[in-house]
């Protein structure tokens, strides 16, 4: 399994945390705009490009039928598919707010995930940074901060 | 079928369990606990916790036992030194207890593989 590269640096330990002991296959860290600020397991772009922009949207839906069925936005999100199953969660850092995204098979479970990544959670609330990282928030461009951050995992375009 | 709420309240009533649950084979989720006997107030509640690992590391023993050819496992204990995490299987669900080290340790293997094969 690969080691998460990262966007800002002091997700990494978290992010290496959280994929050995949840035995995730892989995983993805993005702002709710889509941006992604961590990722393992996945050596393409393309797949991580499509990754953050569909939880970002699954997020905005899940949170608008929470609001619609129980009065409250739904913040967690579980698949569980034949083989493998799909971990979607809310995390915060202070007012930061992340999504994140993992896989898993077999060899994990979603229990073992959800109590990791309540640890993962705390880490994150631990360890992020005082200041505030600049244009986190959504600024209407969504494919360039999109671009932007996978420039930052994979390399520019061309280099990947 | 013995119904899992009562499965739970036999199990807590032994002496020396400290807590009871029913735990989800594959997902390690809760499905029914007993309340955490002398549980002390502000204190993390371990039973999650206790429940998604204890259901994991079952499935593992269970391909150790699968790979050692010696069939389903009937019985894992889990020595600590303050205690004891004793877990059963029963189809898509195990039997997890959290027990004191003072506990009569034969009689509740003895009430968890009791229940265990009513409930298989």
């Amino acid at each position: 399994m690969s080691d998460p590269t990262v966007a800002e640096g002091w997700v990494a330990a978290p992010l290496t945390r959280l994929k050995d002991d949840a035995r995730l296959i892989s995983g993805v860290l993005l702002y709710p705009s889509g941006r992604a600020v961590g990722q393992f397991g996945f050596s393409n772009a393309a797949d991580v490009m499509s990754i953050c922009a569909l939880t970002s949207a699954i997020n905005a839906s899940a949170r608008e039928l929470g609001r619609q069925l129980d009065g409250k936005p739904f913040y967690e999100m579980h698949h569980a598919g034949a083989e493998r199953q799909v971990f979607m969660a809310r995390a915060s850092a202070g007012a930061q707010e992340f999504l994140f995204v993992g896989v898993f098979d077999r060899e994990s479970s979603f229990g073992v995930v959800e109590i990791y990544f309540a640890e993962f959670q705390k880490a994150l609330e631990r360890l992020h940074p005082e200041k505030q990282a600049t244009g986190v928030g959504p600024s209407g461009d969504f494919e360039g901060e999109l671009n932007r951050s996978l420039d930052a995992l994979f390399g520019p375009i061309g280099k990947r | 079928m013995k119904a899992l709420a009562q499965v739970v309240a036999t199990l807590s009533h032994v002496p020396g369990v400290v807590a009871a649950m029913v735990v989800g084979a594959t997902d390690g989720l809760i499905v029914e606990t007993s309340p955490i006997i002398g549980g002390a107030g502000g204190v993390t509640d371990p039973r999650k916790h206790t429940a998604a690992l204890a259901a994991y590391l079952y499935s593992k023993v269970t391909r150790a036992s699968d790979a050692a050819r010696l069939g389903t496992p009937a019985f894992m204990r889990l020595e600590a030194e303050r205690g004891h995490i004793f877990v059963v299987g029963a189809r898509d669900v195990v039997l997890v207890t959290i027990v004191t080290t003072d506990a009569n340790l034969g009689r509740v293997r003895l009430e968890m593989m009791n229940a265990a094969r009513e409930n298989s």
